[in-house]
């Protein structure tokens, strides 16, 4: 199995003949403590910053390998600001040796946690799985729209930290979409590469869609535990991605909904210009096959998140929702960071937002849930006893419904809850 | 014992909410005494919006008129200001205080 660059955060023993060595003091501020990734390109260290007083992660790349690599990670993740994706501190240079101060995500890898589970002959879970894809594609549409590619999405480079971040690390082969000499030289891991990157044969404008192969083929071997190519050699992998039939998950994974059997032979054409073209149409296609998945899988309730600072006001709401619809599933949370995280974990039916929240206010979460394209998955209402014209005005433009808090409260929300979700019969 | 009904919960909320009252304005009252305002607008904000939707407009208006005053002050009442405020939120002690008592 070619798993092509090294991984970036499992701890590994310590090289004999590393860049940096342990306990040495890095541009007198970044203490090395141990070595969580050693490959041909280079290294990472965990480190400890001593002004800051965090743990961060330390990378080098070596001697034969051009700086530029090193400069080009740094800045392109200097350029992108996402959860999902690991953030970087610094740049600096020590003994003439340029390192990356990048953050120190801890977690599991994905490739680990594939091996895990074949190991102990279980795979992943629909939607399980699909909520990993969305992850991966919605932190891939923002490095797309930074105007770059990652150009070694894999397995290895996906981290499942804690609180369900699932975070894409390693961007040392990053380019922008428009450096077409760059793109044309091979480089990445050989299973995960489009048939067009093997060659490096790129057609104008397609640069990310080989990020987009990736992911299908990550996918696959997500569902399946197996990669979906045989061989070890470029021209036998550029083969059998190109050989028709393709392999399809539903070989190996039957109860894959054909749906998304699809979507992933989509994503792994050999054709770049079949595939959805780029993170965003791949994001959109896989949010779509998830919330089919919800529906198919159970008879699902009515989920409803209410958010609202004030413990009266959570326990109302979630009356008059019962009110309404008895079987609802209501979660009640209390701040705006919250509702995001949860929305972004699970997109409920209707959300209920009180607009002056302690942190974040409601009309802020809202923008922040916009990113997330939710369309009509969830419908978003304000409650709020103090909104201004100005604030409905607003929150019509992004498409958030308006209730006042007072006596009418209760009818106006099981109205609209009815209207939303007739009485079964 | 059967389940309680949603109609059940919400009239126990609302007596649960409705005993709760005069320690939320004796709170309102305590912060403006300390000069807190921004806690004092926001517990006004508060008691203006759940007051209001548990169906106790009076004291609900009381609430407003209280967090539109230390609005409109900038959070910085001078003396006279504050003892206006002062006299609101008395009242809406008084009113939450006849609530608790089976006022409705």
């Amino acid at each position: 199995m070619n798993r092509g660059t090294p991984p970036s955060t499992d701890p590994a023993p310590p090289q004999e003949q590393g860049v940096f060595n342990l306990g040495e003091l890095v541009a007198g501020n970044y203490e090395i403590r141990s070595v969580l990734g050693s490959g041909g390109m280079g290294e990472v260290y965990e480190a400890h910053d001593r002004v800051l007083n965090r743990r961060v992660a330390l990378k080098v790349v070596r001697p034969h390998i051009a700086a530029d690599y090193l400069l080009r990670e740094g800045r392109a993740l200097a350029a992108i600001h996402h959860p999902g994706i690991v953030a970087v501190h610094a740049m600096g240079m020590h003994r003439s040796v340029p390192f990356l101060v990048l953050e120190r995500v801890r977690g599991l890898s994905l490739d680990r946690m594939i091996d895990e589970r074949r190991a102990r002959g279980e795979s992943f879970g629909l939607v399980e799985a699909a909520d990993l894809l969305v992850a991966i594609a919605d932190a891939l549409s923002i490095v797309h729209k930074a105007g770059l590619s990652h150009r070694d999405v894999k397995p290895a480079n996906v981290m499942l930290a804690p609180g369900a971040r699932v975070v894409l690390m390693d961007f040392g082969l990053v380019l922008p979409h428009a450096d077409r000499a760059g793109h044309r030289s091979v480089a990445g891991s050989l299973q995960y590469m489009a048939p067009e990157s093997l060659t490096g044969d790129l057609a104008d404008g397609a640069a990310q869609l080989g990020d987009v192969y990736a992911l299908g083929v990550l996918g696959f071997e997500l569902l399946t535990g197996i990669e979906p190519f045989d061989g070890s050699e470029p021209v036998d992998l550029y083969r059998a991605k190109t050989r028709v039939p393709l392999p399809r998950v539903t070989d190996h994974r039957p109860d894959v909904p054909v749906v998304l059997a699809d979507l992933l032979a989509q994503m792994m054409a050999p054709e770049a210009a079949d595939r959805p073209q780029g993170a965003e149409a791949a994001l959109w296609q896989l949010r779509t096959v998830r919330k089919g998945l919800e529906t198919s899988q159970a008879p699902r309730r009515f989920s409803v998140l209410v958010v609202d600072d004030d413990e009266d006001m959570r326990t109302a709401l979630t009356l008059y929702v019962r009110t309404a619809v008895p079987d609802a599933e209501v979660e009640a949370i209390g701040d705006g960071r919250s509702a995001v995280k949860s929305v972004r974990r699970r997109v409920p039916d209707l959300l209920l937002l009180d607009l002056d929240l302690p942190d974040i206010n409601g009309i802020e979460v809202c923008m922040l849930l916009r990113g997330m394209q939710l369309g009509s998955a969830c419908m978003i209402v304000s409650v709020s006893g103090r909104a201004t014209k100005a604030d409905v005005e607003l929150l019509q433009q992004l498409g958030v419904r308006s209730l006042e808090k007072g006596p009418a409260l209760m009818n106006d929300l099981v109205g609209l809850v009815q209207r939303m979700r007739p009485a079964r019969p | 014992m059967p389940d309680p009904t949603v109609e059940q919960m919400l009239a126990e909320a609302r007596a649960q909410f409705a005993a709760s009252l005069p320690a939320k304005a004796a709170a309102i009252e305590e912060q403006l005494a300390r000069g807190a305002w921004e806690e004092a607008k926001r517990a006004a904000h508060k008691l203006r919006g759940s007051a209001g939707t548990y169906g106790f407009a009076t004291l609900g208006a009381a609430a407003a008129e209280v967090e539109e005053a230390l609005i409109a002050s900038g959070l910085q009442p001078d003396a006279g200001a504050a003892a206006r405020i002062g006299e609101k939120v008395r009242e809406a002690r008084v009113e939450a205080e006849r609530i608790a008592r089976g006022g409705t």
